[in-house]
Protein backbone atom coordinates (compact mmCIF):
# COMPACT_ATOMS: atom_id res chain seq x y z
CA UNK A 1 0.00 0.00 0.00
CA UNK A 2 2.76 2.41 1.05
CA UNK A 3 4.85 1.45 -2.00
CA UNK A 4 1.90 2.10 -4.36
CA UNK A 5 1.31 5.47 -2.80
CA UNK A 6 4.97 6.43 -3.22
CA UNK A 7 4.95 5.42 -6.88
CA UNK A 8 1.80 7.46 -7.54
CA UNK A 9 3.40 10.47 -5.94
CA UNK A 10 6.51 10.04 -8.11
CA UNK A 11 4.46 9.70 -11.29
CA UNK A 12 2.52 12.82 -10.38
CA UNK A 13 5.70 14.72 -9.63
CA UNK A 14 7.29 13.61 -12.92
CA UNK A 15 4.16 14.61 -14.84
CA UNK A 16 4.27 18.03 -13.23
CA UNK A 17 7.95 18.41 -14.06
CA UNK A 18 7.32 17.34 -17.66
CA UNK A 19 4.40 19.77 -18.00
CA UNK A 20 6.36 22.69 -16.60
CA UNK A 21 9.45 21.88 -18.65
CA UNK A 22 7.47 21.49 -21.88
CA UNK A 23 5.67 24.77 -21.21
CA UNK A 24 8.92 26.61 -20.60
CA UNK A 25 10.50 25.20 -23.76
CA UNK A 26 7.37 25.94 -25.80
CA UNK A 27 7.14 29.51 -24.54
CA UNK A 28 10.84 30.06 -25.12
CA UNK A 29 10.56 28.74 -28.67
CA UNK A 30 7.49 30.89 -29.31
CA UNK A 31 9.36 33.91 -28.03
CA UNK A 32 12.26 33.48 -30.46
CA UNK A 33 10.06 32.81 -33.49
CA UNK A 34 9.72 35.78 -35.81
CA UNK A 35 6.01 35.00 -36.22
CA UNK A 36 5.36 33.84 -32.68
CA UNK A 37 1.81 33.56 -31.45
CA UNK A 38 0.82 36.58 -29.33
CA UNK A 39 0.00 35.39 -25.83
CA UNK A 40 -2.27 38.32 -25.17
CA UNK A 41 -4.58 39.74 -27.83
CA UNK A 42 -3.31 43.19 -28.70
CA UNK A 43 -6.57 44.33 -30.29
CA UNK A 44 -10.18 43.33 -30.34
CA UNK A 45 -11.29 40.96 -33.03
CA UNK A 46 -12.95 42.81 -35.86
CA UNK A 47 -14.47 41.57 -39.05
CA UNK A 48 -13.46 43.90 -41.85
CA UNK A 49 -14.72 43.69 -45.38
CA UNK A 50 -14.18 46.00 -48.34
CA UNK A 51 -16.63 48.89 -48.42
CA UNK A 52 -19.07 48.72 -51.33
CA UNK A 53 -20.93 51.64 -52.82
CA UNK A 54 -24.61 50.77 -52.22
CA UNK A 55 -25.62 50.27 -55.84
CA UNK A 56 -28.26 48.13 -57.49
CA UNK A 57 -28.40 46.45 -60.85
CA UNK A 58 -30.25 48.40 -63.54
CA UNK A 59 -31.01 47.82 -67.20
CA UNK A 60 -30.44 50.32 -69.96
CA UNK A 61 -33.23 51.30 -72.35
CA UNK A 62 -32.73 52.46 -75.92
CA UNK A 63 -34.11 55.94 -76.59
CA UNK A 64 -36.69 54.31 -78.87
CA UNK A 65 -37.97 52.03 -76.14
CA UNK A 66 -41.71 52.63 -75.57
CA UNK A 67 -41.17 52.60 -71.82
CA UNK A 68 -39.26 55.90 -72.09
CA UNK A 69 -42.38 57.73 -73.28
CA UNK A 70 -44.91 55.58 -71.44
CA UNK A 71 -47.11 57.70 -69.17
CA UNK A 72 -46.90 55.00 -66.54
CA UNK A 73 -43.13 55.60 -66.27
CA UNK A 74 -41.78 58.09 -63.79
CA UNK A 75 -39.16 60.00 -65.81
CA UNK A 76 -36.27 61.44 -63.85
CA UNK A 77 -33.70 63.86 -65.20
CA UNK A 78 -30.37 63.41 -63.38
CA UNK A 79 -28.71 66.51 -64.80
CA UNK A 80 -28.15 69.86 -63.14
CA UNK A 81 -31.08 72.25 -62.59
CA UNK A 82 -29.63 74.55 -65.28
CA UNK A 83 -29.51 71.77 -67.85
CA UNK A 84 -32.96 70.64 -66.79
CA UNK A 85 -34.35 74.14 -67.26
CA UNK A 86 -32.88 74.34 -70.74
CA UNK A 87 -34.43 71.09 -71.91
CA UNK A 88 -36.11 68.07 -70.41
CA UNK A 89 -38.63 65.42 -71.26
CA UNK A 90 -42.19 66.43 -70.59
CA UNK A 91 -43.30 65.43 -67.14
CA UNK A 92 -39.75 64.64 -66.00
CA UNK A 93 -38.70 65.40 -62.46
CA UNK A 94 -35.30 66.85 -61.75
CA UNK A 95 -33.16 64.90 -59.27
CA UNK A 96 -29.64 66.25 -59.86
CA UNK A 97 -27.08 63.50 -59.40
CA UNK A 98 -24.08 64.27 -57.23
CA UNK A 99 -21.05 62.00 -57.39
CA UNK A 100 -20.20 62.64 -53.75
CA UNK A 101 -23.47 63.14 -51.91
CA UNK A 102 -26.29 60.63 -51.85
CA UNK A 103 -29.83 61.42 -52.97
CA UNK A 104 -31.74 62.81 -49.94
CA UNK A 105 -33.84 60.18 -48.18
CA UNK A 106 -36.95 62.27 -48.71
CA UNK A 107 -36.48 62.23 -52.49
CA UNK A 108 -35.90 58.46 -52.49
CA UNK A 109 -39.12 58.03 -50.53
CA UNK A 110 -41.00 60.24 -52.98
CA UNK A 111 -39.74 58.26 -55.95
CA UNK A 112 -40.53 54.93 -54.31
CA UNK A 113 -44.02 56.08 -53.42
CA UNK A 114 -44.79 57.69 -56.78
CA UNK A 115 -47.08 54.88 -57.88
CA UNK A 116 -45.38 54.67 -61.28
CA UNK A 117 -44.99 51.27 -62.91
CA UNK A 118 -41.32 51.92 -63.48
CA UNK A 119 -38.70 54.62 -63.03
CA UNK A 120 -36.79 55.76 -66.12
CA UNK A 121 -33.74 57.91 -65.46
CA UNK A 122 -31.78 59.85 -68.03
CA UNK A 123 -28.65 61.86 -67.44
CA UNK A 124 -25.84 63.58 -69.28
CA UNK A 125 -24.97 60.53 -71.37
CA UNK A 126 -21.31 60.91 -70.44
CA UNK A 127 -18.80 58.35 -69.28
CA UNK A 128 -19.77 57.73 -66.56
CA UNK A 129 -23.39 58.59 -67.32
CA UNK A 130 -25.08 60.46 -64.48
CA UNK A 131 -28.41 58.85 -65.45
CA UNK A 132 -27.07 55.34 -65.06
CA UNK A 133 -25.34 56.23 -61.81
CA UNK A 134 -28.51 57.77 -60.36
CA UNK A 135 -30.52 54.74 -61.47
CA UNK A 136 -28.02 52.42 -59.76
CA UNK A 137 -28.15 54.49 -56.60
CA UNK A 138 -31.96 54.49 -56.49
CA UNK A 139 -32.02 50.74 -57.10
CA UNK A 140 -29.41 50.22 -54.40
CA UNK A 141 -31.58 52.11 -51.96
CA UNK A 142 -34.60 49.96 -52.52
CA UNK A 143 -36.48 51.56 -55.42
CA UNK A 144 -37.73 48.80 -57.72
CA UNK A 145 -38.02 48.64 -61.51
CA UNK A 146 -35.46 51.34 -62.22
CA UNK A 147 -34.06 51.78 -65.72
CA UNK A 148 -31.83 54.31 -67.42
CA UNK A 149 -31.83 55.70 -70.95
CA UNK A 150 -28.68 54.74 -72.83
CA UNK A 151 -26.96 57.86 -74.13
CA UNK A 152 -28.97 60.08 -71.81
CA UNK A 153 -30.35 63.48 -72.77
CA UNK A 154 -28.09 63.96 -75.83
CA UNK A 155 -29.35 60.69 -77.31
CA UNK A 156 -32.95 61.59 -76.55
CA UNK A 157 -32.61 64.97 -78.21
CA UNK A 158 -30.88 63.65 -81.29
CA UNK A 159 -33.31 60.77 -81.69
CA UNK A 160 -36.05 63.12 -82.84
CA UNK A 161 -38.49 61.26 -80.61
CA UNK A 162 -38.39 63.69 -77.75
CA UNK A 163 -41.47 64.80 -75.96
CA UNK A 164 -41.66 68.61 -76.02
CA UNK A 165 -40.05 70.41 -73.15
CA UNK A 166 -42.31 70.99 -70.21
CA UNK A 167 -41.99 73.44 -67.34
CA UNK A 168 -39.29 72.85 -64.78
CA UNK A 169 -40.60 70.39 -62.26
CA UNK A 170 -39.06 69.68 -58.93
CA UNK A 171 -39.33 66.28 -57.32
CA UNK A 172 -42.63 65.93 -55.58
CA UNK B 1 16.70 5.38 -16.18
CA UNK B 2 13.32 6.93 -15.61
CA UNK B 3 14.94 10.35 -15.36
CA UNK B 4 16.76 9.87 -18.63
CA UNK B 5 13.49 8.95 -20.35
CA UNK B 6 11.84 11.98 -18.77
CA UNK B 7 14.53 14.37 -19.94
CA UNK B 8 14.55 12.92 -23.45
CA UNK B 9 10.77 13.13 -23.72
CA UNK B 10 10.78 16.74 -22.58
CA UNK B 11 13.48 17.65 -25.08
CA UNK B 12 11.69 15.80 -27.87
CA UNK B 13 8.42 17.54 -27.05
CA UNK B 14 10.03 20.94 -27.11
CA UNK B 15 11.98 20.47 -30.30
CA UNK B 16 9.37 18.78 -32.46
CA UNK B 17 7.91 22.13 -33.51
CA UNK B 18 11.39 23.48 -34.14
CA UNK B 19 12.24 20.58 -36.45
CA UNK B 20 8.86 20.76 -38.11
CA UNK B 21 9.36 24.40 -39.02
CA UNK B 22 12.74 23.93 -40.54
CA UNK B 23 11.71 24.86 -44.10
CA UNK B 24 9.09 27.05 -45.71
CA UNK B 25 5.38 27.47 -45.18
CA UNK B 26 4.59 24.00 -46.56
CA UNK B 27 6.39 22.40 -43.61
CA UNK B 28 4.94 22.27 -40.18
CA UNK B 29 1.30 22.15 -41.26
CA UNK B 30 -1.09 20.16 -39.15
CA UNK B 31 -2.46 16.95 -40.64
CA UNK B 32 -5.71 18.59 -41.75
CA UNK B 33 -3.92 21.64 -43.16
CA UNK B 34 -1.49 19.35 -44.94
CA UNK B 35 -4.39 17.46 -46.48
CA UNK B 36 -5.93 20.68 -47.77
CA UNK B 37 -2.62 21.87 -49.24
CA UNK B 38 -1.93 18.47 -50.80
CA UNK B 39 -5.39 18.43 -52.38
CA UNK B 40 -4.84 21.81 -54.01
CA UNK B 41 -1.27 21.12 -55.06
CA UNK B 42 -2.23 17.79 -56.61
CA UNK B 43 -5.18 19.14 -58.58
CA UNK B 44 -4.33 22.71 -59.54
CA UNK B 45 -1.86 24.10 -62.06
CA UNK B 46 0.34 27.15 -61.70
CA UNK B 47 -0.98 29.73 -64.13
CA UNK B 48 2.43 30.32 -65.64
CA UNK B 49 5.96 28.87 -65.79
CA UNK B 50 4.93 25.18 -65.84
CA UNK B 51 2.19 23.17 -67.50
CA UNK B 52 1.73 20.38 -64.94
CA UNK B 53 0.05 20.31 -61.59
CA UNK B 54 1.87 21.87 -58.68
CA UNK B 55 3.01 18.46 -57.52
CA UNK B 56 4.47 17.68 -60.94
CA UNK B 57 6.02 21.12 -61.30
CA UNK B 58 7.61 20.91 -57.86
CA UNK B 59 9.42 17.73 -58.93
CA UNK B 60 11.11 19.52 -61.82
CA UNK B 61 14.69 20.69 -61.30
CA UNK B 62 15.15 23.52 -60.93
CA UNK B 63 11.75 24.46 -59.60
CA UNK B 64 10.47 27.61 -61.33
CA UNK B 65 10.43 30.52 -58.85
CA UNK B 66 6.77 31.25 -59.61
CA UNK B 67 5.83 27.64 -58.91
CA UNK B 68 7.61 27.74 -55.56
CA UNK B 69 6.03 31.11 -54.72
CA UNK B 70 2.51 29.93 -55.50
CA UNK B 71 2.97 26.61 -53.71
CA UNK B 72 4.16 28.43 -50.61
CA UNK B 73 1.18 30.76 -50.88
CA UNK B 74 -1.18 27.78 -51.09
CA UNK B 75 0.37 26.39 -47.92
CA UNK B 76 0.03 29.70 -46.12
CA UNK B 77 -3.64 29.79 -47.09
CA UNK B 78 -4.07 26.26 -45.77
CA UNK B 79 -2.26 27.22 -42.57
CA UNK B 80 -4.68 30.14 -42.22
CA UNK B 81 -7.55 27.69 -42.18
CA UNK B 82 -8.93 28.07 -45.71
CA UNK B 83 -10.40 25.01 -47.36
CA UNK B 84 -9.38 23.65 -50.75
CA UNK B 85 -12.29 25.25 -52.60
CA UNK B 86 -11.54 28.69 -51.20
CA UNK B 87 -7.85 28.40 -52.03
CA UNK B 88 -8.67 27.26 -55.55
CA UNK B 89 -10.97 30.25 -56.05
CA UNK B 90 -8.29 32.58 -54.73
CA UNK B 91 -5.77 31.03 -57.10
CA UNK B 92 -8.09 31.53 -60.07
CA UNK B 93 -8.66 35.17 -59.15
CA UNK B 94 -4.95 35.69 -58.71
CA UNK B 95 -4.34 34.19 -62.13
CA UNK B 96 -6.89 36.53 -63.72
CA UNK B 97 -5.14 39.46 -62.08
CA UNK B 98 -1.57 38.53 -62.85
CA UNK B 99 -1.59 37.04 -66.32
CA UNK B 100 -0.15 39.38 -68.91
CA UNK B 101 -1.17 41.00 -71.12
CA UNK B 102 -4.35 41.71 -69.21
CA UNK B 103 -6.79 44.52 -69.67
CA UNK B 104 -5.33 47.74 -68.35
CA UNK B 105 -7.19 50.86 -67.36
CA UNK B 106 -6.40 54.53 -67.76
CA UNK B 107 -5.70 56.52 -64.64
CA UNK B 108 -4.63 60.11 -64.22
CA UNK B 109 -1.76 59.70 -61.78
CA UNK B 110 -0.33 63.18 -62.29
CA UNK B 111 -1.69 64.36 -58.96
CA UNK B 112 -1.73 61.00 -57.19
CA UNK B 113 0.71 61.04 -54.26
CA UNK B 114 3.42 58.42 -54.52
CA UNK B 115 5.01 56.37 -51.76
CA UNK B 116 7.95 54.01 -52.13
CA UNK B 117 10.24 53.92 -55.09
CA UNK B 118 9.23 56.55 -57.62
CA UNK B 119 11.34 54.89 -60.32
CA UNK B 120 9.89 51.43 -59.73
CA UNK B 121 8.65 49.39 -62.66
CA UNK B 122 5.75 48.19 -60.56
CA UNK B 123 3.08 50.65 -59.53
CA UNK B 124 0.19 49.68 -57.34
CA UNK B 125 -2.71 52.12 -57.28
CA UNK B 126 -5.50 51.97 -54.73
CA UNK B 127 -8.88 53.59 -55.12
CA UNK B 128 -9.84 54.33 -51.55
CA UNK B 129 -12.17 56.28 -49.34
CA UNK B 130 -10.81 58.25 -46.40
CA UNK B 131 -13.68 56.91 -44.27
CA UNK B 132 -13.31 53.24 -45.23
CA UNK B 133 -12.42 51.06 -42.21
CA UNK B 134 -11.02 48.29 -44.39
CA UNK B 135 -8.76 50.78 -46.17
CA UNK B 136 -7.67 52.06 -42.76
CA UNK B 137 -6.27 48.61 -42.00
CA UNK B 138 -4.86 47.62 -45.37
CA UNK B 139 -3.47 50.83 -46.83
CA UNK B 140 -1.17 51.89 -43.96
CA UNK B 141 0.21 48.34 -43.84
CA UNK B 142 0.81 48.36 -47.58
CA UNK B 143 2.41 51.80 -47.25
CA UNK B 144 4.82 50.37 -44.67
CA UNK B 145 5.69 47.50 -46.98
CA UNK B 146 6.57 49.76 -49.91
CA UNK B 147 8.44 52.33 -47.85
CA UNK B 148 10.37 50.19 -45.39
CA UNK B 149 9.21 46.60 -45.68
CA UNK B 150 9.35 43.72 -48.09
CA UNK B 151 8.64 45.90 -51.15
CA UNK B 152 10.95 48.78 -50.31
CA UNK B 153 12.80 50.09 -53.33
CA UNK B 154 10.85 47.92 -55.74
CA UNK B 155 7.27 49.19 -55.81
CA UNK B 156 5.54 52.56 -56.03
CA UNK B 157 2.22 52.99 -54.24
CA UNK B 158 -0.30 55.60 -55.32
CA UNK B 159 -3.86 56.33 -54.38
CA UNK B 160 -6.95 57.82 -55.98
CA UNK B 161 -9.95 58.98 -54.01
CA UNK B 162 -13.25 57.17 -54.34
CA UNK B 163 -15.63 58.46 -51.65
CA UNK B 164 -18.23 55.90 -50.66
CA UNK B 165 -21.54 57.66 -50.15
CA UNK B 166 -22.70 55.37 -47.36
CA UNK B 167 -19.73 56.41 -45.22
CA UNK B 168 -20.74 59.22 -42.95
CA UNK B 169 -18.95 62.48 -43.82
CA UNK B 170 -17.13 60.84 -46.70
CA UNK B 171 -17.30 64.04 -48.75
CA UNK B 172 -15.71 66.17 -46.05
CA UNK B 173 -13.05 63.57 -45.29
CA UNK B 174 -12.08 62.98 -48.91
CA UNK B 175 -12.10 66.67 -49.78
CA UNK B 176 -9.77 67.17 -46.81
CA UNK B 177 -7.38 64.56 -48.18
CA UNK B 178 -7.55 66.21 -51.60
CA UNK B 179 -6.79 69.55 -49.96
CA UNK B 180 -3.73 68.04 -48.30
CA UNK B 181 -2.73 66.50 -51.64
CA UNK B 182 -2.84 69.91 -53.26
CA UNK B 183 -0.47 71.13 -50.54
CA UNK B 184 1.94 68.22 -50.99
CA UNK B 185 0.98 66.19 -47.91
CA UNK B 186 -1.44 63.69 -49.36
CA UNK B 187 0.05 60.51 -47.92
CA UNK B 188 0.83 62.07 -44.56
CA UNK B 189 -2.72 63.34 -44.19
CA UNK B 190 -4.32 60.12 -45.38
CA UNK B 191 -2.33 58.03 -42.91
CA UNK B 192 -3.21 60.49 -40.14
CA UNK B 193 -6.87 60.21 -41.07
CA UNK B 194 -6.71 56.43 -40.96
CA UNK B 195 -5.03 56.49 -37.56
CA UNK B 196 -7.89 58.58 -36.26
CA UNK B 197 -10.70 56.96 -38.18
CA UNK B 198 -12.53 55.89 -35.03
CA UNK B 199 -12.35 59.40 -33.60
CA UNK B 200 -13.47 61.16 -36.75
CA UNK B 201 -15.43 64.37 -36.72
CA UNK B 202 -15.36 67.26 -39.14
CA UNK B 203 -13.86 69.43 -36.41
CA UNK B 204 -10.62 67.42 -36.31
CA UNK B 205 -9.80 67.80 -39.99
CA UNK B 206 -7.75 70.96 -39.51
CA UNK B 207 -6.11 69.49 -36.39
CA UNK B 208 -4.91 66.59 -38.50
CA UNK B 209 -3.60 69.08 -41.07
CA UNK B 210 -1.59 70.75 -38.34
CA UNK B 211 -0.38 67.34 -37.15
CA UNK B 212 1.20 66.68 -40.54
CA UNK B 213 2.79 70.11 -40.73
CA UNK B 214 0.26 72.00 -42.82
CA UNK B 215 -0.71 75.57 -42.18
CA UNK B 216 -4.31 75.65 -40.98
CA UNK B 217 -5.18 78.69 -43.06
CA UNK B 218 -3.76 77.26 -46.27
CA UNK B 219 -5.48 73.95 -45.57
CA UNK B 220 -8.81 75.65 -44.96
CA UNK B 221 -8.47 77.63 -48.20
CA UNK B 222 -7.69 74.45 -50.14
CA UNK B 223 -10.66 72.69 -48.51
CA UNK B 224 -12.99 75.50 -49.52
CA UNK B 225 -11.72 75.73 -53.08
CA UNK B 226 -14.19 74.42 -55.67
CA UNK B 227 -11.22 72.99 -57.55
CA UNK B 228 -10.53 70.61 -54.67
CA UNK B 229 -14.04 69.20 -54.72
CA UNK B 230 -13.89 68.97 -58.51
CA UNK B 231 -10.67 66.97 -58.21
CA UNK B 232 -12.42 64.50 -55.92
CA UNK B 233 -15.36 64.23 -58.32
CA UNK B 234 -12.96 63.67 -61.23
CA UNK B 235 -11.21 60.93 -59.29
CA UNK B 236 -14.49 59.22 -58.48
CA UNK B 237 -15.69 59.46 -62.08
CA UNK B 238 -12.42 57.94 -63.22
CA UNK B 239 -12.95 55.11 -60.73
CA UNK B 240 -16.44 54.49 -62.06
CA UNK B 241 -15.08 54.37 -65.62
CA UNK B 242 -12.59 51.79 -64.41
CA UNK B 243 -15.30 49.66 -62.85
CA UNK B 244 -14.62 50.53 -59.22
CA UNK B 245 -17.58 49.86 -56.94
CA UNK B 246 -15.95 49.39 -53.56
CA UNK B 247 -12.90 50.41 -51.62
CA UNK B 248 -10.15 49.49 -51.59
CA UNK B 249 -9.88 48.53 -55.25
CA UNK B 250 -6.34 47.78 -56.29
CA UNK B 251 -4.66 48.01 -59.69
CA UNK B 252 -1.21 46.56 -60.32
CA UNK B 253 0.44 48.28 -63.27
CA UNK B 254 -3.04 49.20 -64.48
CA UNK B 255 -4.46 45.69 -64.21
CA UNK B 256 -7.24 45.20 -61.73
CA UNK B 257 -6.36 43.02 -58.76
CA UNK B 258 -9.17 40.52 -58.29
CA UNK B 259 -7.45 38.37 -55.70
CA UNK B 260 -7.70 38.34 -51.95
CA UNK B 261 -7.31 41.69 -50.24
CA UNK B 262 -5.10 40.52 -47.41
CA UNK B 263 -1.70 42.11 -47.01
CA UNK B 264 0.40 38.97 -47.43
CA UNK B 265 -1.31 37.92 -50.65
CA UNK B 266 -0.95 41.41 -52.07
CA UNK B 267 2.72 41.63 -51.13
CA UNK B 268 3.31 38.19 -52.62
CA UNK B 269 1.60 39.19 -55.88
CA UNK B 270 3.59 42.41 -56.05
CA UNK B 271 6.83 40.50 -55.52
CA UNK B 272 5.71 38.22 -58.34
CA UNK B 273 5.15 41.25 -60.57
CA UNK B 274 8.59 42.61 -59.69
CA UNK B 275 10.20 39.28 -60.60
CA UNK B 276 8.24 39.05 -63.84
CA UNK B 277 9.47 42.46 -64.98
CA UNK B 278 13.06 41.94 -63.85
Amino acid sequence: MGRTSTNAWRVGRDALIATVACSVIGLAFNAIRSDGIPLVASEAYDLFVPCPEPLGEVEGLAVTDPWVQDDRSLRIDARSPEEFAAWHLSGARNVPFDYLEGVPDEVVRQVAASGAVRVVVYGDGGNPDSGRELARELAGRGVRHVFFVQGGAPALRSSGREVPTGGAEEPR
Amino acid sequence: MRRIVLVLSVLATGFVPLLARADGPCEGLSASQRAVADQVLASQHPYDACDGTFVECLKARPVAPLVRRLADWVCRKAAAGQDAAAITRSLEKRALSMLRPGKTVTMDLSAAPVAGCTEARVTVTAYLCARCPYCARLVPALHREVTSGRLAGRVALRFRLFPIKSHEHSTEANVAVAAAMSLGKGWEYLLRAYRGIDAFSTSVLSDWAADVGLDRGAFQAAQDSPATREAVVASKKEGLRNGVESTPTIFINGRRWLGDLDLDTLVDALEEEVEALR
